[in-house]
Parts: structure tokens; sequence; C-alpha cells
């Protein structure tokens, strides 16, 4: 697996041939149910302006670096996509700093392994990338991180993807407290629990479906479900009562240093080699957002990201199991 | 027609018994039961020995401790089910397997249910089966269970609670400052509403005990906030009848050893001997449990009931703990007793309350009885969990029935049995075990239950060395192997653009 972390202060060339690389991928698989079923430009804008104003003007910046096209506008918009799984397991380390650590997994074919650091709009934001500027884990100029689990629910509504409501909230939120009453207010197409953590160790974590109000909690660990499991195969597959059971046991039961909080998510029952079953750890990052740090972890290499010093670059990843 | 085919006791039953007068009679009911009762839960440890007690009882159970052997335990063959979040998942998962549906209805007759837990489904899947709930209303048990209206209940009935405030805790600093106005110091025991043994109690006396905490108290809701005492904790369990209520004797409770549980403040076994506690203590906590048991039948609530004392250590001083209303991890030894074979076991007066069957009883002087300490043997047992911080995958556990020490300290298996009085001496011990082969070994999970005669604590309450040889010897005997792990390669070899 090849992870790339990539830096461009303002959207340019960069993130153009970022396009014009995933694009047909996305296209395929945005597609992969129809062109009707996906509603339409002046839908999706419409969604955007009144649920998101503040980033209008560069989701339209960015649909013209795509080329302006129909299609890519609307895929960009993160209204109403095909619907996505994923498994995930996210914690508040319990010491002292702000400390959040995530494991993400998912199928290594379907994932950018991309790390963007940019300065839209003004604001610094560096996280994991997904369809191109939405973010599945995520820290601002501000001190705020972010992570999402998958929720375990299969319903499916009017919102938008997740990963854009992450770079949203990092876009125009600077503490856990206004981030939670955007995540309680942007309508989500599918089941996400969103956790984020502020540079006063203030956190919360939301649960946001389609279907219900989001459920703003002070959960210091997600997994794959809310409140209560509802779609059973799936937890049961990603084990996520067990994980969630097992974060819950290290947070009351240890003082666990950081390292060792850190290091537990990079052993089982946290980390999954269920690759064959597309559920596979496909990283651990770890945020201090006080000290506007990431890092990447895979068991036996650590790869720190600093946002007040960015340095590009890529790794090649070979997990055994992950082809 | 020959004599013996009159079958005359089975009429002048009938016809003339129509109230049981007495513990012969009551005892003798149970023995000629039709109705088939059924007590169904993870394992048939909280009952256990009850099916010699009454005809036609069984035990549906998720895990067979007993790999098949027990002739009233039925285990249906595991399908694929959600991980359990709780008792309540794993019986409501029991009461819809096909397996058990079908057992239940061979069996026939009105089946008769109870449990250690449930709730509003459970109630439901049995109306459609046909049973009877024997147990208070789920909702009135969640009321009741509800810590804060424990106190409530205790003080209206005169049995007082740690000094506590009940209150919502938004930060560290706001649980300072409730405590401080409720003039209780900074050394705390916090509790919330609901939950069990350890998972729910938190200690807290500085702000990263707080923090380690915080997700289980921020947004919570009222939490009952106690000053910290130094105190024993002891159990007791009664029975709320119309006839009054009849009360067990004091145990003492085993809490947080680490041999056992790697919960602190986490109940991990009791210990049943009549001179566990000083007679005032044993008696006042008689005193209380009765007075507690008429409020709670005020309240609505009837039948078996468990209450835990804070007793404390310097002034010998009562304080109430927490309600569980509810059969316990306790019931066992408080329906092995001596007293238990003697007269007959508590859970036995709640059948007979549930029963609707007319019964009259003397109460005062079961009590009286129960409270003589000739009632009383010595047992007691320890709930074994795995105490590392590792998970691996179990390839051998110790199998449930009778352990003898060697006198290097080893512990081997001797014979199957499922009667925990078949321990001869202090020498040998009756294992159940829940960990089976193929399970996960994770830090809490329950190895197995250790039951021995005599102590297994000091006189100042803690683990004596016997207890600690036997834990020893049970966990030596536990294998396991690791789980598969992943080692990942990273070459930064080049930078791009």
């Amino acid at each position: 697996m090849l992870w790339r972390a990539i830096s461009e202060d303002m959207p340019g060339p960069k993130w153009s041939g970022l396009f014009a690389q995933y694009w047909p991928d996305y296209k395929r698989w945005w597609l992969k149910e129809g062109e009707s079923t996906r509603p339409t430009y002046a839908e999706s804008r419409r969604a955007l302006k009144q649920h998101m104003p503040e980033i209008v003007p560069l989701y339209e910046e960015l649909c013209e670096l795509a080329g302006g096209g129909d299609l890519a506008a609307r895929f960009l918009s993160f209204y109403c996509p095909p619907p996505y799984l994923a498994g995930c397991s996210q914690a508040i380390w319990p010491g002292k700093q702000p400390v959040m650590v995530r494991n993400y997994d998912y199928n290594p074919n379907a994932f950018d392994s991309l790390v963007l650091h940019t300065k839209w709009q003004g604001r610094q934001v560096m996280g994991t990338s997904d369809g191109l500027w939405g973010l599945v884990d995520g820290v601002n100029g501000a001190g705020l991180a972010i992570s999402l689990t998958f929720g375990g629910r299969r319903v499916v509504g009017d919102g938008f993807g997740v990963p854009l409501i992450l770079r949203y909230v990092l876009q125009t939120c600077t503490t856990a407290e206004e981030a939670g009453e955007v995540l309680a207010r942007v309508p989500t197409h599918m089941s996400y629990n969103v956790t984020v953590l502020d540079k006063k160790r203030q956190y919360l974590t939301a649960m946001m479906a389609p279907d219900r109000p989001a459920l703003i909690t002070h959960a210091a660990v997600a997994t794959n479900h809310q409140e209560n499991v509802e779609w059973v195969s799936h937890a049961r597959f990603t084990a996520t009562v067990e994980r969630e059971r097992y974060l819950l046991q290290r947070l009351t039961l240890h003082r666990d240093p950081e390292e060792k909080f850190i290091g537990a998510f990079l052993r089982p029952p946290l980390y999954s080699t269920a690759f064959h079953a597309g559920f596979g750890t496909l990283y651990t990052a770890v945020y201090r957002p006080r000290k506007l740090e990431m890092e990447l972890r895979w068991p036996g290499t650590v790869w720190p990201l600093s946002m007040k010093a960015f340095e590009e670059g890529s790794r090649q990843i070979l997990i055994p199991g992950a082809a | 027609m020959p004599k013996w085919q009159n079958k005359p006791t089975e009429r002048t039953d009938h016809m003339t018994t129509t109230v049981l007068k007495n513990i012969s009679e009551i005892r003798r009911y149970f023995h000629r039961n039709e109705d088939p009762v059924y007590f169904i839960s993870a394992t048939n440890f909280n009952l256990l020995g009850l099916d010699e007690w009454v005809k036609n009882f069984k035990y549906i159970c998720y895990i067979d401790c007993y790999g098949g052997k027990h002739p009233n335990v039925f285990c249906p063959s595991e399908q694929p089910h959600a991980e359990f979040q709780s008792i309540e998942d794993i019986n409501n998962y029991l009461l819809q397997h096909k397996e058990v549906i079908d057992f239940i209805k061979r069996r026939g007759g009105k089946p008769k249910f109870v449990f250690l837990m449930f709730d509003a489904e459970t109630e439901r899947l049995s109306k459609e089966l046909g049973a009877d709930v024997w147990f208070p209303k789920a909702k009135l048990r969640t009321k009741m269970d509800n810590k804060i209206e424990t106190v409530r209940i205790g003080n209206k009935a005169g049995v007082p609670s740690v000094p506590n405030v009940l209150a919502e805790v938004k930060s560290y600093d706001d649980l300072k400052k409730t405590c401080e106005k409720a003039g209780i110091g900074h050394d705390l025991v916090l509790q919330s509403a609901f939950g069990d043994s350890g998972h729910t109690t938190f200690f807290i006396k500085s702000e990263a005990d707080f923090r380690r905490h915080e997700h289980e108290i921020i947004g919570e809701g009222e939490i009952k906030i106690m000053k910290r005492i130094d105190c024993r904790g002891s159990a007791i369990e009664a029975c709320a009848t119309k006839e009054g209520t009849i009360v067990g004797p004091l145990m003492t409770e085993l809490v947080g050893f680490k041999e056992l549980t790697p919960y602190r403040g986490g109940w991990c076994g009791n210990e049943i001997l009549s001179t566990a506690f000083p007679p005032k203590v044993r008696q006042k906590a008689r005193e209380l449990t009765f007075k507690f048991g008429e409020q709670l039948r005020k309240e609505g609530y009837r039948g078996y009931f468990e209450l835990d004392f804070l007793i404390d250590k310097k002034t010998g001083d009562l304080w109430l703990g927490e309600l569980n209303p509810r059969i316990t991890g306790a019931s066992s030894m408080t329906n092995h007793a001596a007293f238990a074979h003697a007269d007959a076991p508590l859970f036995l007066f709640h059948l007979l309350e549930f029963s609707k069957k007319k019964f009259a009883l003397d109460t005062t002087e079961l009590n009286d009885r129960w409270a003589d300490p000739s009632m009383i043997d010595s047992w007691s047992q320890m709930v074994i969990k795995h105490t590392d911080d590792s998970v691996d995958i179990c390839t051998e556990a110790p199998e449930t029935g009778i352990y003898k020490m060697l006198e290097d300290g080893r512990v081997v298996y001797d014979r199957f049995d499922y009667h925990r009085r078949a321990v001869e001496s202090e020498n040998e011990a009756f294992f159940l075990r829940i960990l089976q082969p193929g399970d996960y070994r994770y830090e809490g999970a329950d190895i197995g239950i250790l039951v021995t005669r005599g102590r297994s604590m000091t006189k100042s309450f803690q683990l004596n060395e016997r207890a600690k040889k036997w834990i020893h010897g049970i966990k030596q005997t536990v294998t396991a192997k690791p789980l598969p792990t992943a080692t990942a390669f990273a070459d930064p070899a080049f930078k791009i653009l």
C-alpha cells in the first residue's frame, strides 16, 4: 500500500492532479447504482448552501479544478452518495494531555491512503483524506481533532457523506462544543459516531443518523454501534462490542502511559487482520491537538506529521494479508 | 382393585390440604410439583441445586458448564447471534432459539420462568411462549434497582445509607463544589444509577481518577456521590412474602482481590460462616433487612432480594450499600447453607410466593431459627476471573467437578460432580467451569467459580494462604494460544514532487 502525504496551501495543481488520478475509480463507485439515483447538481449545491454555506466558495473552486463537469461536481458535493461501510475504533486517552487514537478498518482497495495538508480558506487542516476533500480523521490549526467510526446501521437517508461533514467541522469550528452543534445540525446519509477533541481536552461523541436526531454524548470510546447493536451480522463480523468493551477496560482499569495506550491499538483485539473480509486495520492514527501533531502507525513503524512543519513524503506499507 | 392403585395421598392432597401449614408441607408441595419451572440464564450457577427441591425444575443455559453431564441443564446448540451486551440479551436470545422453544413445548404444562435479569422484551417473549414470569415486573425491578430509588426506600424503611448526595456532575471542579456543599469531603465513591459489581462504582480522589471515569459520569444524569468510609462489605439475602420477610444469614463479601478480579471494588465472592461478624452486627443486619423487605412489599415488590451492607470497621455501624431486587451471585451461598438443607432453601419461598398456593407460615419463628449460629456451616465461593492485561484464546480449561489440593499445592481434578456439597474436606473444592476451550481469555473474563468448605479470608478480611493456593492452582491449569498479529514494513524510500 503506497501512502502519500501531500501539502498544498490553496486549491491548485496538486489537488487537481490528485483528482485526475482518483476520479476514474470514484466515478465508477459513484455511478454504481446508476446516475439517476444520485441527486442533481442543482439539488446537491442547494443542500450545500443550506447546510454548509461557509464552504460553498471552496466547493466551487474545487469543481473548477476538477474540470467543471456535472458528475464531478455532484460527486464532490458528497450529497447522498452510494452507501459505504467501515469498521474502526477510536478513543480518548485518559491522561492529562488531549490525545485521540483511532484505527481505521476498511478495505485497502477502496481507500485513498493519502494525508492531505491544506490551508484552504485560511484554515490549516491536516488529516486522512477520503473522496479528495473529505476526511475520515483530521486536526485543524485551532487544535480541534476529529475522527469517525461507522455507526453499524443500514439505514440510508438524505444527507451528506460523513467525510465532508468532518471537513466542514475542521474548516469552521475551533472547539468541541462548536463542533457538537454542527454535528447535531448537519444531515448525514448514514449512521456514524464522530468524536471531537479540542486543545482544552473537551470532547464529545456525536452519534449521527439519517433517521433520528444526532445524540451528543460524552462517550470517550466509539466502535461500530450506537446505543444498541442494531445490525447483528455486521456487529459480530467486526467484533464491535468486544472492541468497545476492551477500550472501556483500558480507560477505567489502567493508568496507561500514552505510548502503552496507543500500543493497544496495534494489537488484537483492536487491530484486525480480517482483510479477506474487508475490515482489516489499514492504519492507526494518533492526534495530539494541543501540539498540532498527528502520527500514522503500523505495527513496528511510526510516521509523525506536524502541522507547523509539514513534510511531504510517502511510505510503502506492507501489511501481511492486505495485498 | 388393589389398594395401591387408589392413590389415596393425591386425593387427600387436593381435598384437605388447601393451605400449606408448615415447612414439611411446603417441601412436599414442591417435590410433587407438576408445572415445569425454568431458570433461564447464562449459566445455572445462581440457582445451583434447586432442581433437587422442585420437581420439573430445569435450567436453560447459554454456557454448558458441565459438558452435557448435568441431567437438568439444557443448552441449545449455538447459532449465530449478536455479541451479547447484557444478561438480558442472552435470555432473549435463548427464548427465541428453536431448540429452546421445542424443549419447552415438548415438556408441556404451564411453564414458569425465573431469571437473573430480564427486561420488557423478555416478558414479551415469555408471554409468547405461554409462560409466567415469576418475578415482579421488569419495570418495577428496574425502578427499585436504581441506586437513587434504593436510598429513598431505605430512608422510608429506616435503613440509612452512607452519607451521600445525589447530583448531576458536569466537571471535576463541579463535583468538588457539590461535595463541599454537602460536607462529605473529597475522598469519594461515585455510583451511577444502575450497574453492578465494580463496573459503575468509581473511587475518586483526584482529577486523574476523575478523567478515567468522566465518560461514565458526565451526561449520565443524577449520580450517587458517597463519602468514602473505611468499611467491610457484606451481603444478605431475603424474600418478601405475604406472610412477612424471610431473612437469610449475613455473608461476607470478597471485594476487589487482585488475584480474582481486575475491577477495583468489584465483587468476587462470598463466605458464609456464623462468626464472620459480631452477634450485634448480625442481629442489626437482620433487623434492617426485615424492615427493608417490609417496605419493599409496600412499594409493590415481592420475592427474592439482596442487600449490601457496609460495616464501618471502627464503629460497627451499618450502612445500606445497594439493593439487588433479584437473585444474585451470592444466592448459591444462601441456598446451600445448613439451614437451607434443614428447612428449605430461601428461593423456595420465592417460588411459593409466586405459585399462588395458599400458605401459612410463622416467619418470625423461621427467622429466629435461621438466626441461630448452629444453623450455619462455613463455606466460601470465589469467582475467578482472568486478571492479566492480555488477550488470547483458551486451549484448555479445568472442567467442572471436585478438585483436590495435593501436599505440594498442586490442584488436580479428582472426580465429576455437580453437587457442591460433595466437597468432603478443606482439601477439596467444587469448581464450576465457565471458560471453555476456544473462548477468548481477556482481562475480566470469567474462568470459573470455586467453592470450598471453610474460609477463604483471614480475620482481617484478606485472602488467606489456602485461598491463594487454590486460585493459583486453578489458573495454572488454563492454557491459551496467542491471537494472530501483523507486522508491517514501511519504506520511506522516496519523496514525491
